[in-house]
């Protein structure tokens, strides 16, 4: 490590602009964490036009921060109302809400802020010491390793997202035909623009993603607020002996430990989600424990195992963006628009030509971890409150944040109705059952696969046996077709046992 | 929509009484860019904006509007009102090449080119790692094996394929999406040689990259011995001028007050610290007179490359 950037990159860190930058987006994914129904890719989505005005490095903290504080955010939920604020926290609130209504909330509600900040900072050390040994390999990857390695993640994530194959190739075909929009990158001939001089860029990925993420999700919500009323939510009392104590942090370390290593694998693996890694942390803690009859009745090492593994995710997802550039989920593909947007390309060049602005990241990623325990730990009585705010007064200001994301755009009224349009699209899609995050990554990695796979064909003359030099690229094309074959034969036997299959956000 | 957006800024021009000759600028103006933060537009432009804000004594907002290499900002800049308060810097390519190939919006008289203020930089670079490094060297290689390049714009793919074929070279040409993406395929030794729009700056002085010849017209000062394809006996060049535009029918005085700042501008220190020290794009400064010509110029000597 080149130790004059790491000092400079500490001194930036340090900064008044970046502790607000970076709280801010804290505070921000913690409430937006707190609030069942809103998830963190709607949050980032909605954030990304925020960040326009922020140096790089602030903004590109100040999203991993939002990130991080829905994870831990959304534990508080979990644990007073049992209904978990992101999908990954259901796992949480198997333990968490019995813990509560046994008289201990203020308890199970540290237990998970401990457990989500050691699995975050453990983590983000992790990644710092795995993603740059990564990226110096990453950057002997040619257009061949990179096309093959985009289209197996590709694949892997449909897969993960579950459900019928042929849903999934149909969402994802969309995804495929919509990145193709915009100017050809040879020719520089307008593709499926409509003489829309809005559209040379391709589709604007912030209508994309704020339509089918944010938008639409709020058009789902407000149809089920016909149905469903609030939950009572278990209110926090003043009780000295609620409190959460050494004994019971010694009890739980061994199960923060697991649950930090068995996020930061799920992590890294691309398309694996954070509820994939929540529930599969939370079995081995059940496997491994003495009485695990115990689980589901309000036992602390339930909610560390959950909230750590949950929270290990997000920092061990950056490992792919940071050393390939490839988004292991929606989440880390927003990142790739937001760094875009300040005119940064991810991937293994830029540890190379930019270590400061990376090593200014890592270190703004600790800040967010110590920030979100000081927040969580002396805001608990806020956050708790937050659980109380009634869905018709969410919607319709996430709806306000939509439409003025989109206008700071600069598109006008054109993007105001490709805006609605995409809302539209997600929320047929999430009726219907198709995947939206399948239809979404594929939309964000197609230009990325389409120019390394053409580059791949012109470099090699239309030659096959090139890819014989190539192991590299030759295993990650048969781990693509293996993947293929697996999710045929899934679709063909599971007509029974469908569903179930997590969604990888 | 065009017309919202003309609506706004009219709408918001109201309410300030109209300028009057000498005091003008009275109100904040917009310089629009039309590529995203953080490229050699942006950068050179925002500090423009702050040295001009100097003279001018009113704020200059930035205003990023990326699309189409600059069509959809241009495609903007046609429709705001001709006051001044709005105009564009960046490069002329959107309007000496763009329309030739791509239907557009907007024409080289919809607009005014006041004054240029940097010199764009056309570049072909190799690895320092491969067995050549000038471009006579390249096409001698090229004479015995199979060659590749790496494109960024149809007009450099065009210029190098008339060369290949005059020199009667196997090359395969690749897109690459712009420097970042190129920077790693010569760096990793995937192609041969590439385009360089200014991305060499940032790996020559490593030692990593080396410039093989210049597409521009003239040499650079940043790197006095590399010869320009026209000086290899080429008859090909790539010029691009980093401009301030404004749309026809501003009136002269505010044309003139612009003029002026841009002449402070080109003699400003801070402009020239980033602009060549950081960009190696020599500062220089080129009146209206000139600039509405080398546009016309540069659009039909393209228009001759491209119609080969």
């Amino acid at each position: 490590m080149d130790f004059s950037a790491v000092g400079a990159a500490a001194a930036e860190a340090l900064t008044l602009a970046s502790f607000i930058g970076i709280g801010g987006g804290v505070l921000l994914g913690y409430v937006v964490g707190v609030i069942p129904g809103l998830s963190r890719s709607v949050a980032i989505s909605i954030a990304i036009p925020m960040t326009f005005y922020m140096s790089p490095y602030i903004a590109i903290s100040f999203l991993i921060g939002l990130s991080k504080g829905t994870a831990a955010g959304s534990a508080v939920s979990a644990i007073l109302l049992n209904a978990p604020g992101e999908a990954s926290s259901a796992a949480t609130a198997l333990d968490g809400y019995p813990m509560a209504k046994q008289g201990k909330p203020k308890t199970a509600l540290q237990i998970g802020l401990i457990a989500s900040v050691m699995g975050d900072i453990l983590a983000t050390i992790i990644l710092i010491f795995v993603a740059i040994p990564f990226a110096r390999v990453a950057l002997m990857f040619g257009p061949y390793e990179m096309a093959a390695i985009l289209a197996f993640a590709l694949v892997f994530i449909a897969g993960l997202s579950g459900g019928n194959i042929f849903k999934g190739l149909a969402a994802g075909g969309l995804g495929i035909l919509l990145g193709t929009v915009g100017l050809d990158n040879q020719t520089g001939l307008p593709r499926l623009t409509f003489g829309y001089t809005e559209l040379m860029d391709g589709m604007p990925l912030i209508a994309v993603a704020i339509g089918t993420l944010a938008l639409s999700e709020m058009f789902v919500q407000s149809e089920k607020l016909r149905y469903e009323r609030g939950t009572m939510s278990v209110a926090l009392k003043k009780d000295d002996s609620d409190r959460m104590t050494w004994p019971i942090f010694r009890r739980i370390l061994p199960t923060i430990l697991r649950g930090t290593g068995v996020g930061t694998f799920v992590g890294a693996l691309p398309g694996l989600g954070p509820s994939v890694g929540s529930f599969m942390s939370y079995g081995m803690a059940q496997k491994a424990a003495k009485e695990p009859e115990r689980f589901g009745k309000g036992e602390p090492k339930g909610i560390a195992a959950a909230e750590s593994a949950d929270n290990a995710v997000i920092p061990a997802a950056l490992i792919p963006l940071f050393g390939l550039g490839i988004p292991g989920n929606v989440s880390a593909a927003l990142l790739i628009g937001a760094f875009a947007i300040h005119g940064i390309t991810v991937g293994p060049l830029l540890l190379r030509d930019n270590p400061e602005l990376l090593y200014s990241i890592f270190a703004g990623m600790i800040l967010a971890s110590v920030i979100m325990l000081a927040l969580g730990w002396f805001g608990l009585m806020f956050f708790a409150q937050i659980t109380r705010v009634p869905p018709h007064v969410v919607i319709p200001v996430v709806i306000f944040f939509c439409l003025a994301g989109m206008m700071l755009q600069g598109y006008g009224t054109f993007g105001l109705i490709i805006l609605m349009g995409f809302a539209l699209l997600g929320y047929l899609m999430k009726k219907y059952d198709y995947s939206f995050v399948t239809f979404l990554v594929a939309f964000i990695i197609t230009p990325m696969l389409e120019l390394n796979l053409r580059q791949s064909i012109i470099l090699s003359r239309g030659n096959w046996e090139i890819l014989l030099g190539r192991p590299i690229a030759m295993f990650f094309i048969a781990c693509t077709v293996l993947a293929l074959v697996t999710l045929i034969i899934r679709t063909f036997r599971t007509d029974k046992a469908a569903a179930g299959a997590p969604n990888s956000e | 929509m065009k017309k919202t957006f003309a609506a706004i800024l009219g709408a918001t021009m109201m309410t300030a009484p109209m300028a009057m000759a000498d005091d003008w600028p009275t109100r904040p103006l917009t310089m629009v860019i039309g590529f995203a933060p953080g490229g050699s537009t942006d950068i050179q432009g925002r500090v423009l904006a702050n040295v001009m804000e100097e003279y001018l004594g009113q704020p200059v907002n930035v205003v990023n509007q990326p699309g189409g290499g600059s069509a959809v900002a241009f495609t903007r800049l046609k429709n705001t009102e001709a006051d001044g308060n709005t105009f564009l810097f960046g490069g002329t390519t959107a309007l000496t090449f763009t329309p030739i190939i791509t239907p557009v919006e907007y024409e080289i008289d919809d607009f005014e080119y006041l004054a240029a203020v940097a010199l764009g930089q056309n570049a072909i670079v190799t690895s320092a790692e491969q067995p050549f490094s000038t471009f006579d060297e390249i096409i001698a290689h090229g004479k015995e094996n199979q060659m590749t390049y790496a494109q960024q714009t149809p007009l450099d793919e065009a210029i190098m394929r008339a060369i290949a074929e005059e020199e009667g070279l196997d090359l395969a040409i690749v897109p690459t999406g712009g420097g970042g993406g190129m920077a790693p395929l010569v760096l990793g030794r995937e192609v041969d040689f590439a385009y360089s729009g200014g991305t060499h700056a940032q790996y020559t002085p490593t030692g990593e990259m080396v410039v093989a010849a210049f597409m521009s017209a003239e040499r650079s000062p940043f790197y006095p011995d590399t010869p320009t394809l026209m000086e290899l006996g080429y008859d090909y060049s790539i010029e691009d001028y980093r401009t301030i535009i404004v749309p026809q029918g501003v009136p002269e005085n505010v044309k003139a007050r612009l003029l002026e700042a841009a002449e402070y501008a080109s003699e400003s220190q801070a402009f020239k610290d980033i602009t060549e020290g950081n960009t190696f794009f020599p500062v220089v400064f080129i009146g209206q007179e000139e600039m509405e010509a080398n546009v016309r110029r540069i659009r039909a000597a393209t228009e001759e490359v491209m119609a080969d």
